[in-house]
Protein backbone atom coordinates (compact mmCIF):
# COMPACT_ATOMS: atom_id res chain seq x y z
CA UNK A 1 0.00 0.00 0.00
CA UNK A 2 1.31 3.43 -0.90
CA UNK A 3 1.86 5.97 1.80
CA UNK A 4 2.45 9.65 2.25
CA UNK A 5 5.30 10.82 4.41
CA UNK A 6 4.25 13.91 6.29
CA UNK A 7 7.54 14.25 8.07
CA UNK A 8 8.61 12.96 11.43
CA UNK A 9 11.46 12.80 13.89
CA UNK A 10 11.95 9.05 13.55
CA UNK A 11 12.44 8.66 17.26
CA UNK A 12 10.99 5.52 18.73
CA UNK A 13 8.17 5.57 21.23
CA UNK A 14 6.28 8.27 19.40
CA UNK A 15 3.19 7.85 17.30
CA UNK A 16 4.12 7.47 13.65
CA UNK A 17 3.61 10.59 11.56
CA UNK A 18 3.35 8.58 8.34
CA UNK A 19 -0.22 8.16 7.22
CA UNK A 20 -1.48 5.97 4.46
CA UNK A 21 -3.88 6.92 1.71
CA UNK A 22 -6.27 4.21 0.67
CA UNK A 23 -5.62 3.83 -3.04
CA UNK A 24 -8.98 2.35 -4.03
CA UNK A 25 -11.18 5.33 -3.01
CA UNK A 26 -8.56 7.69 -4.37
CA UNK A 27 -8.57 6.05 -7.81
CA UNK A 28 -12.37 5.91 -7.66
CA UNK A 29 -12.46 9.65 -6.97
CA UNK A 30 -10.10 10.39 -9.85
CA UNK A 31 -12.13 8.22 -12.23
CA UNK A 32 -15.41 9.88 -11.23
CA UNK A 33 -13.84 13.34 -11.61
CA UNK A 34 -12.54 12.46 -15.08
CA UNK A 35 -15.94 11.09 -16.12
CA UNK A 36 -17.73 14.22 -14.88
CA UNK A 37 -15.32 16.58 -16.60
CA UNK A 38 -15.43 14.62 -19.88
CA UNK A 39 -19.24 14.58 -19.89
CA UNK A 40 -19.53 18.31 -19.15
CA UNK A 41 -16.69 19.34 -21.47
CA UNK A 42 -17.56 21.86 -24.19
CA UNK A 43 -15.63 20.93 -27.29
CA UNK A 44 -17.02 23.54 -29.71
CA UNK A 45 -16.09 27.06 -28.70
CA UNK A 46 -18.61 29.72 -29.64
CA UNK A 47 -17.53 33.28 -30.26
CA UNK A 48 -18.85 36.46 -31.85
CA UNK A 49 -17.86 39.07 -34.39
CA UNK A 50 -18.92 42.51 -33.31
CA UNK A 51 -20.59 45.02 -35.60
CA UNK A 52 -21.85 48.48 -34.89
CA UNK A 53 -25.05 49.98 -36.27
CA UNK A 54 -24.48 53.69 -36.60
CA UNK A 55 -27.94 54.91 -35.73
CA UNK A 56 -28.11 58.70 -35.67
CA UNK A 57 -30.04 60.27 -32.82
CA UNK A 58 -33.17 62.31 -33.45
CA UNK A 59 -32.54 65.82 -34.83
CA UNK A 60 -32.23 68.48 -32.13
CA UNK A 61 -33.14 71.84 -33.71
CA UNK A 62 -32.88 73.55 -30.31
CA UNK A 63 -29.19 72.65 -29.89
CA UNK A 64 -26.60 74.34 -32.03
CA UNK A 65 -24.48 71.70 -33.71
CA UNK A 66 -20.72 72.08 -33.69
CA UNK A 67 -19.14 71.83 -37.07
CA UNK A 68 -16.82 68.86 -36.83
CA UNK A 69 -14.76 67.72 -39.77
CA UNK A 70 -15.99 64.26 -40.78
CA UNK A 71 -13.56 61.42 -40.26
CA UNK A 72 -12.20 59.25 -43.03
CA UNK A 73 -14.06 55.96 -43.35
CA UNK A 74 -13.00 52.89 -45.26
CA UNK A 75 -15.79 51.55 -47.50
CA UNK A 76 -15.34 47.93 -48.56
CA UNK A 77 -17.45 47.04 -51.58
CA UNK A 78 -18.04 43.37 -52.44
CA UNK A 79 -20.57 43.72 -55.20
CA UNK A 80 -18.79 41.79 -57.96
CA UNK A 81 -17.37 38.25 -57.82
CA UNK A 82 -13.97 39.26 -59.21
CA UNK A 83 -12.83 42.14 -57.01
CA UNK A 84 -13.22 44.13 -53.81
CA UNK A 85 -13.09 47.92 -53.94
CA UNK A 86 -11.55 49.75 -50.99
CA UNK A 87 -12.63 53.41 -50.88
CA UNK A 88 -11.52 55.95 -48.28
CA UNK A 89 -14.21 58.60 -47.93
CA UNK A 90 -14.27 61.77 -45.87
CA UNK A 91 -17.87 62.86 -45.70
CA UNK A 92 -19.02 62.84 -49.31
CA UNK A 93 -15.51 63.16 -50.74
CA UNK A 94 -13.67 60.17 -52.11
CA UNK A 95 -10.07 60.34 -50.84
CA UNK A 96 -8.67 57.23 -52.54
CA UNK A 97 -9.79 54.05 -54.27
CA UNK A 98 -8.09 50.68 -54.54
CA UNK A 99 -9.20 47.52 -56.35
CA UNK A 100 -8.27 44.21 -54.71
CA UNK A 101 -8.63 41.00 -56.75
CA UNK A 102 -11.13 38.73 -55.06
CA UNK A 103 -9.89 35.21 -54.33
CA UNK A 104 -12.25 33.20 -52.15
CA UNK A 105 -10.21 30.73 -50.09
CA UNK A 106 -12.99 28.22 -49.39
CA UNK A 107 -12.48 25.14 -47.23
CA UNK A 108 -15.14 22.64 -46.26
CA UNK A 109 -14.83 21.56 -42.62
CA UNK A 110 -17.63 19.07 -42.04
CA UNK A 111 -20.89 20.86 -42.74
CA UNK A 112 -19.25 24.27 -42.33
CA UNK A 113 -17.86 26.23 -45.26
CA UNK A 114 -14.93 28.35 -44.09
CA UNK A 115 -14.31 31.35 -46.35
CA UNK A 116 -11.15 33.41 -45.99
CA UNK A 117 -9.77 36.44 -47.82
CA UNK A 118 -6.06 36.69 -46.91
CA UNK A 119 -5.21 39.14 -49.74
CA UNK A 120 -8.02 41.45 -48.65
CA UNK A 121 -6.81 41.35 -45.04
CA UNK A 122 -3.27 42.23 -46.13
CA UNK A 123 -4.46 45.16 -48.30
CA UNK A 124 -6.72 46.50 -45.53
CA UNK A 125 -3.77 46.39 -43.13
CA UNK A 126 -1.61 48.33 -45.61
CA UNK A 127 -4.38 50.87 -46.11
CA UNK A 128 -4.88 51.33 -42.38
CA UNK A 129 -1.14 51.85 -41.83
CA UNK A 130 -1.13 54.49 -44.57
CA UNK A 131 -4.43 56.32 -44.05
CA UNK A 132 -5.94 55.16 -40.72
CA UNK A 133 -6.64 58.03 -38.33
CA UNK A 134 -6.63 56.23 -34.98
CA UNK A 135 -3.25 54.57 -34.87
CA UNK A 136 -1.92 56.05 -31.64
CA UNK A 137 -1.98 53.51 -28.76
CA UNK A 138 -3.56 56.12 -26.46
CA UNK A 139 -6.40 56.83 -28.92
CA UNK A 140 -9.45 54.90 -27.75
CA UNK A 141 -11.46 55.50 -30.93
CA UNK A 142 -11.37 53.03 -33.78
CA UNK A 143 -11.42 53.59 -37.51
CA UNK A 144 -14.69 52.75 -39.19
CA UNK A 145 -15.32 50.28 -42.02
CA UNK A 146 -18.60 50.34 -43.92
CA UNK A 147 -19.33 47.07 -45.70
CA UNK A 148 -21.31 47.21 -48.96
CA UNK A 149 -22.69 43.96 -50.35
CA UNK A 150 -25.29 42.94 -52.86
CA UNK A 151 -28.40 41.26 -51.49
CA UNK A 152 -27.60 37.74 -52.68
CA UNK A 153 -24.22 37.36 -50.99
CA UNK A 154 -24.20 34.30 -48.65
CA UNK A 155 -23.67 34.99 -44.95
CA UNK A 156 -20.51 32.82 -44.90
CA UNK A 157 -18.83 35.26 -47.32
CA UNK A 158 -19.91 38.25 -45.22
CA UNK A 159 -18.31 36.63 -42.17
CA UNK A 160 -15.17 35.94 -44.24
CA UNK A 161 -14.86 39.64 -45.11
CA UNK A 162 -15.60 40.82 -41.54
CA UNK A 163 -13.02 38.33 -40.26
CA UNK A 164 -10.46 39.72 -42.72
CA UNK A 165 -11.20 43.28 -41.54
CA UNK A 166 -10.80 42.28 -37.88
CA UNK A 167 -7.46 40.66 -38.65
CA UNK A 168 -5.87 44.12 -38.54
CA UNK A 169 -4.88 44.74 -34.92
CA UNK A 170 -3.42 47.74 -33.13
CA UNK A 171 -2.11 48.33 -29.60
CA UNK A 172 -4.40 50.12 -27.16
CA UNK A 173 -2.87 51.56 -23.98
CA UNK A 174 -4.59 52.08 -20.67
CA UNK A 175 -6.71 48.96 -20.59
CA UNK A 176 -7.19 47.93 -16.98
CA UNK A 177 -8.05 49.44 -13.66
CA UNK A 178 -6.17 51.61 -11.19
CA UNK A 179 -2.42 51.84 -11.53
CA UNK A 180 -2.13 48.50 -13.28
CA UNK A 181 -2.68 49.48 -16.88
CA UNK A 182 -1.46 47.41 -19.74
CA UNK A 183 -1.27 47.62 -23.50
CA UNK A 184 -3.71 45.32 -25.26
CA UNK A 185 -4.00 44.27 -28.89
CA UNK A 186 -7.44 45.20 -30.25
CA UNK A 187 -8.97 45.23 -33.75
CA UNK A 188 -8.09 48.42 -35.60
CA UNK A 189 -11.53 48.78 -37.16
CA UNK A 190 -15.14 48.80 -36.22
CA UNK A 191 -17.46 47.30 -38.84
CA UNK A 192 -20.91 48.42 -39.89
CA UNK A 193 -23.18 47.63 -42.83
CA UNK A 194 -24.36 49.84 -45.60
CA UNK A 195 -28.04 48.97 -45.79
CA UNK A 196 -28.55 49.98 -49.42
CA UNK B 1 32.98 -16.27 -10.77
CA UNK B 2 33.96 -18.10 -13.87
CA UNK B 3 33.31 -16.60 -17.23
CA UNK B 4 31.07 -18.69 -19.48
CA UNK B 5 30.60 -18.54 -23.16
CA UNK B 6 27.23 -16.93 -23.74
CA UNK B 7 24.51 -19.46 -24.38
CA UNK B 8 22.01 -19.26 -27.22
CA UNK B 9 19.26 -17.83 -25.07
CA UNK B 10 19.50 -15.30 -22.34
CA UNK B 11 18.68 -15.97 -18.70
CA UNK B 12 19.11 -19.74 -18.95
CA UNK B 13 22.15 -19.68 -16.77
CA UNK B 14 20.36 -18.03 -13.88
CA UNK B 15 19.80 -20.73 -11.33
CA UNK B 16 16.75 -19.42 -9.70
CA UNK B 17 13.52 -21.39 -9.84
CA UNK B 18 11.13 -18.59 -10.74
CA UNK B 19 13.50 -17.35 -13.44
CA UNK B 20 13.88 -20.79 -14.95
CA UNK B 21 10.12 -21.24 -14.91
CA UNK B 22 9.57 -18.05 -16.82
CA UNK B 23 12.41 -18.57 -19.28
CA UNK B 24 11.42 -22.06 -20.27
CA UNK B 25 7.82 -21.04 -20.65
CA UNK B 26 6.51 -24.04 -18.85
CA UNK B 27 3.05 -23.88 -17.54
CA UNK B 28 0.40 -21.45 -18.65
CA UNK B 29 1.10 -17.79 -19.10
CA UNK B 30 0.04 -15.62 -16.19
CA UNK B 31 -3.39 -14.12 -16.71
CA UNK B 32 -2.81 -11.29 -14.28
CA UNK B 33 -0.71 -8.37 -15.46
CA UNK B 34 0.92 -5.97 -13.09
CA UNK B 35 -0.03 -2.33 -13.43
CA UNK B 36 2.30 0.27 -12.11
CA UNK B 37 0.17 2.18 -9.64
CA UNK B 38 2.44 5.22 -9.61
CA UNK B 39 2.26 5.69 -13.38
CA UNK B 40 -1.48 5.15 -13.40
CA UNK B 41 -2.10 7.74 -10.68
CA UNK B 42 0.24 10.18 -12.44
CA UNK B 43 -1.76 9.72 -15.64
CA UNK B 44 -5.10 10.17 -13.86
CA UNK B 45 -3.93 13.28 -12.04
CA UNK B 46 -2.60 14.85 -15.26
CA UNK B 47 -5.92 14.09 -17.01
CA UNK B 48 -7.91 15.61 -14.14
CA UNK B 49 -5.74 18.75 -14.15
CA UNK B 50 -6.07 19.15 -17.94
CA UNK B 51 -9.84 18.71 -17.86
CA UNK B 52 -10.20 21.09 -14.93
CA UNK B 53 -8.19 23.76 -16.77
CA UNK B 54 -10.33 23.44 -19.88
CA UNK B 55 -13.56 23.28 -17.90
CA UNK B 56 -16.10 25.98 -18.62
CA UNK B 57 -18.64 26.65 -15.90
CA UNK B 58 -20.77 28.83 -18.18
CA UNK B 59 -21.75 25.87 -20.33
CA UNK B 60 -22.49 25.70 -23.99
CA UNK B 61 -24.51 28.37 -25.78
CA UNK B 62 -27.59 26.68 -27.23
CA UNK B 63 -27.69 26.67 -31.02
CA UNK B 64 -30.96 26.56 -32.91
CA UNK B 65 -31.65 23.43 -34.95
CA UNK B 66 -30.77 23.47 -38.66
CA UNK B 67 -28.31 26.32 -38.18
CA UNK B 68 -24.75 25.81 -39.39
CA UNK B 69 -22.68 28.67 -38.07
CA UNK B 70 -19.74 29.96 -40.08
CA UNK B 71 -16.24 29.92 -38.60
CA UNK B 72 -14.00 32.91 -37.91
CA UNK B 73 -10.55 33.49 -36.46
CA UNK B 74 -10.70 37.00 -35.08
CA UNK B 75 -13.68 36.58 -32.81
CA UNK B 76 -14.48 37.80 -29.29
CA UNK B 77 -15.82 35.86 -26.32
CA UNK B 78 -19.57 35.42 -26.11
CA UNK B 79 -21.70 37.78 -24.05
CA UNK B 80 -25.00 37.29 -22.30
CA UNK B 81 -27.49 39.01 -24.60
CA UNK B 82 -30.76 38.31 -26.42
CA UNK B 83 -30.20 35.68 -29.12
CA UNK B 84 -31.85 36.14 -32.50
CA UNK B 85 -31.74 32.93 -34.53
CA UNK B 86 -32.72 32.53 -38.17
CA UNK B 87 -33.67 28.93 -38.91
CA UNK B 88 -34.91 28.38 -42.43
CA UNK B 89 -37.33 31.24 -42.87
CA UNK B 90 -38.26 31.56 -39.22
CA UNK B 91 -36.88 34.14 -36.80
CA UNK B 92 -36.58 33.18 -33.13
CA UNK B 93 -35.69 35.45 -30.22
CA UNK B 94 -34.41 33.32 -27.32
CA UNK B 95 -36.45 30.45 -28.76
CA UNK B 96 -39.67 32.45 -29.19
CA UNK B 97 -40.97 32.76 -32.78
CA UNK B 98 -40.88 36.39 -33.87
CA UNK B 99 -41.55 36.65 -37.57
CA UNK B 100 -40.23 35.13 -40.75
CA UNK B 101 -37.99 36.13 -43.61
CA UNK B 102 -40.14 35.04 -46.58
CA UNK B 103 -41.28 38.55 -47.45
CA UNK B 104 -37.69 39.82 -47.46
CA UNK B 105 -36.49 36.93 -49.65
CA UNK B 106 -39.38 37.42 -52.10
CA UNK B 107 -38.97 41.19 -52.42
CA UNK B 108 -35.14 41.07 -52.21
CA UNK B 109 -35.25 44.40 -50.43
CA UNK B 110 -34.03 45.39 -46.96
CA UNK B 111 -36.99 46.00 -44.69
CA UNK B 112 -37.92 46.10 -41.04
CA UNK B 113 -39.34 42.91 -39.47
CA UNK B 114 -42.16 44.31 -37.33
CA UNK B 115 -42.68 41.25 -35.13
CA UNK B 116 -38.97 41.07 -34.32
CA UNK B 117 -38.86 44.82 -33.72
CA UNK B 118 -41.76 44.67 -31.23
CA UNK B 119 -40.31 41.72 -29.33
CA UNK B 120 -36.83 43.25 -29.05
CA UNK B 121 -38.27 46.62 -28.04
CA UNK B 122 -40.36 44.88 -25.37
CA UNK B 123 -37.26 43.15 -24.02
CA UNK B 124 -35.43 46.46 -23.94
CA UNK B 125 -38.25 48.21 -22.07
CA UNK B 126 -38.44 45.32 -19.61
CA UNK B 127 -34.68 45.54 -18.97
CA UNK B 128 -34.95 49.27 -18.32
CA UNK B 129 -37.86 48.79 -15.93
CA UNK B 130 -35.87 46.26 -13.92
CA UNK B 131 -32.72 48.40 -13.82
CA UNK B 132 -33.75 52.05 -13.63
CA UNK B 133 -30.87 54.49 -13.99
CA UNK B 134 -28.56 51.95 -15.61
CA UNK B 135 -27.34 52.36 -19.15
CA UNK B 136 -28.80 49.79 -21.53
CA UNK B 137 -25.97 47.84 -23.24
CA UNK B 138 -27.92 47.40 -26.49
CA UNK B 139 -26.21 44.13 -27.40
CA UNK B 140 -27.91 41.45 -29.44
CA UNK B 141 -26.37 38.24 -30.83
CA UNK B 142 -27.41 36.99 -34.27
CA UNK B 143 -27.29 33.24 -34.87
CA UNK B 144 -27.53 32.89 -38.63
CA UNK B 145 -27.04 29.93 -40.96
CA UNK B 146 -24.07 30.18 -43.33
CA UNK B 147 -26.27 30.09 -46.45
CA UNK B 148 -28.67 32.89 -45.50
CA UNK B 149 -28.65 35.77 -47.99
CA UNK B 150 -27.20 39.17 -47.12
CA UNK B 151 -30.56 40.86 -47.62
CA UNK B 152 -31.96 38.90 -44.65
CA UNK B 153 -28.88 39.62 -42.54
CA UNK B 154 -29.10 43.35 -43.29
CA UNK B 155 -32.85 43.42 -42.56
CA UNK B 156 -32.43 41.74 -39.17
CA UNK B 157 -29.39 43.94 -38.42
CA UNK B 158 -31.36 47.08 -39.23
CA UNK B 159 -34.42 45.92 -37.26
CA UNK B 160 -32.28 45.24 -34.18
CA UNK B 161 -30.66 48.66 -34.49
CA UNK B 162 -34.03 50.40 -34.77
CA UNK B 163 -35.28 48.47 -31.71
CA UNK B 164 -32.48 49.97 -29.63
CA UNK B 165 -29.74 47.37 -30.07
CA UNK B 166 -26.91 49.13 -31.94
CA UNK B 167 -24.24 46.62 -30.86
CA UNK B 168 -24.96 43.63 -33.03
CA UNK B 169 -22.76 40.55 -32.77
CA UNK B 170 -22.62 37.67 -35.22
CA UNK B 171 -22.25 34.29 -33.56
CA UNK B 172 -19.55 32.09 -35.10
CA UNK B 173 -17.58 28.98 -34.32
CA UNK B 174 -14.18 30.12 -33.13
CA UNK B 175 -11.15 29.02 -35.13
CA UNK B 176 -7.71 29.11 -33.50
CA UNK B 177 -6.01 32.39 -34.37
CA UNK B 178 -3.08 32.40 -36.74
CA UNK B 179 0.07 32.69 -34.63
CA UNK B 180 1.48 35.30 -37.05
CA UNK B 181 -1.17 37.78 -35.93
CA UNK B 182 -0.84 37.28 -32.18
Amino acid sequence: MAGVDVGGSGRSGRRSLDSEINMIPMIDLLMVTISFLLITAVWSHMARLNADAQVPGPPRPDVEQEKVEPEKQLHVEMRTPDKFVLIWRQGGTVVSTLDVPRKDDVKQEGPTRVVRYPELAAKIEDEWKAVGQHRDPTDRKLDQVVLHTDNETPYSQLIGVIDAIYQVHRPLAGVGTGNVQKVQSVPAFNVTFAIN
Amino acid sequence: MAIHEPSRRLMHSVRLKFVQKRVRGRGSRLTNANLSLTSMIDFLVVTVVFLLMTFSASGETPIAKNVTLPKAENALDMVDAPMVAITGSQILVDGTPSGNTRAIEDLKRVQRVDELFNLLKGKRDHWKELRPGKEFPGVVVLQIDQDVQAVVVKSVFQTAAFAGYPNVSFMVNALPRNAAHE
